[in-house]
């Protein structure tokens, strides 16, 4: 069984933690391993028709996810680092609901064993904007997922007036 | 009314600056005038008002219409798009993460089932 949290570390990241009962070698592997990724990428009931990984520094990342409805929504990134067994970094363009790239996202997976378990960390940045917003990216510096937390517990406390 | 995704980044980069939401803390408060937004900071009228014209561009504040007083309200409708992408963002990972967890699961088990079953002597 798997534990985890998500939080907000420093302003600007999204973290989140998982410990998996499963051996290092297993996990990373699942991670880099095309056929394994395809396994169990996005939410519940997506699948992955197409799922490729080159997997080295500037390497492609392609992935498209489809939904229960059929729909398909492209993912595309980049490898950064690959240091096996313990830390991939690639970049990936956040979508919105309808597709449309809105800013690009550094993510940095890293996993240490823990009593033969594995500690998986994920630490997620906003690091680019789309053309439309780069005038705001200067202002984007820090302080957008502490932003996230409180705001996200504001409106949940303000939904009524929201609808 | 639905907000285009650059709108999303508008408010996202009015939000990144701590005076900024410590006037839409005060303001979540309920409204307020220039002067009393002003009060708790140390900084000019000015100053103030070019963070005000931020969070109004961005659509996260409006201004009353009357020359004298013109108080400030906290709109919450940009927030709530915010709010969405956030909600959206830890579903796809927790989600994921889950079926990561099953997949591990199951992949220990069939090693196991093959005579590859070296970890946790359960």
């Amino acid at each position: 069984m798997a534990t985890g949290s998500i939080m907000a570390s420093e302003e600007r990241e999204l973290v989140l933690t998982r410990v998996f009962d499963a051996p290092r070698d297993l996990v990373f592997k699942a991670w880099t391993d095309p056929n394994c990724v395809a396994m169990w990428w996005g939410p519940h009931r997506f699948t992955n028709p197409v799922c490729e990984l080159d997997l080295r520094p500037g390497g492609a990342i392609l992935i498209h996810m489809r939904g229960p409805d059929g729909t398909v929504y492209p993912m595309t990134g980049v490898f950064q680092e690959v240091v096996e067994p313990e830390r991939i970094v690639f970049t990936s363009a956040a979508l919105d609901d309808k597709g449309t790239p809105m800013f690009e996202v550094l993510t940095t997976v890293t996993f240490t064993e823990q009593n033969g378990k594995t500690k998986q960390t994920m630490r997620a940045r906003v690091i680019k904007m789309t053309p439309q917003a780069a005038p705001y990216v200067a202002g984007m510096e820090q302080g957008w997922t502490q932003s996230l937390e409180r705001l996200t517990a504001y409106v949940a406390t303000h939904a009524k007036e929201l609808r | 009314m639905p907000l285009a995704p650059d709108h999303l980044s508008t408010t996202l980069a009015a939000l990144s600056d701590p005076t900024r939401r410590a006037i839409l803390a005060r303001l979540a408060t309920g409204q307020a005038t220039v002067t009393e937004i002003a009060a708790p900071f140390a900084m000019s009228m000015p100053a103030v008002s070019r963070h005000l014209k931020v969070l109004e561009h961005a659509g996260l504040i409006t201004r009353g219409r009357e020359a004298q007083w013109r108080p400030c309200r906290i709109t919450a409708e940009p927030l709530k798009d915010v709010a969405d992408w956030v909600a959206h963002y830890r579903r796809f990972w927790t989600e994921s993460f889950d079926r990561l967890d099953d997949y591990l699961q199951d992949v220990q088990k069939k090693g196991k089932k093959h005579g590859h079953g070296k970890h946790h002597g359960e």
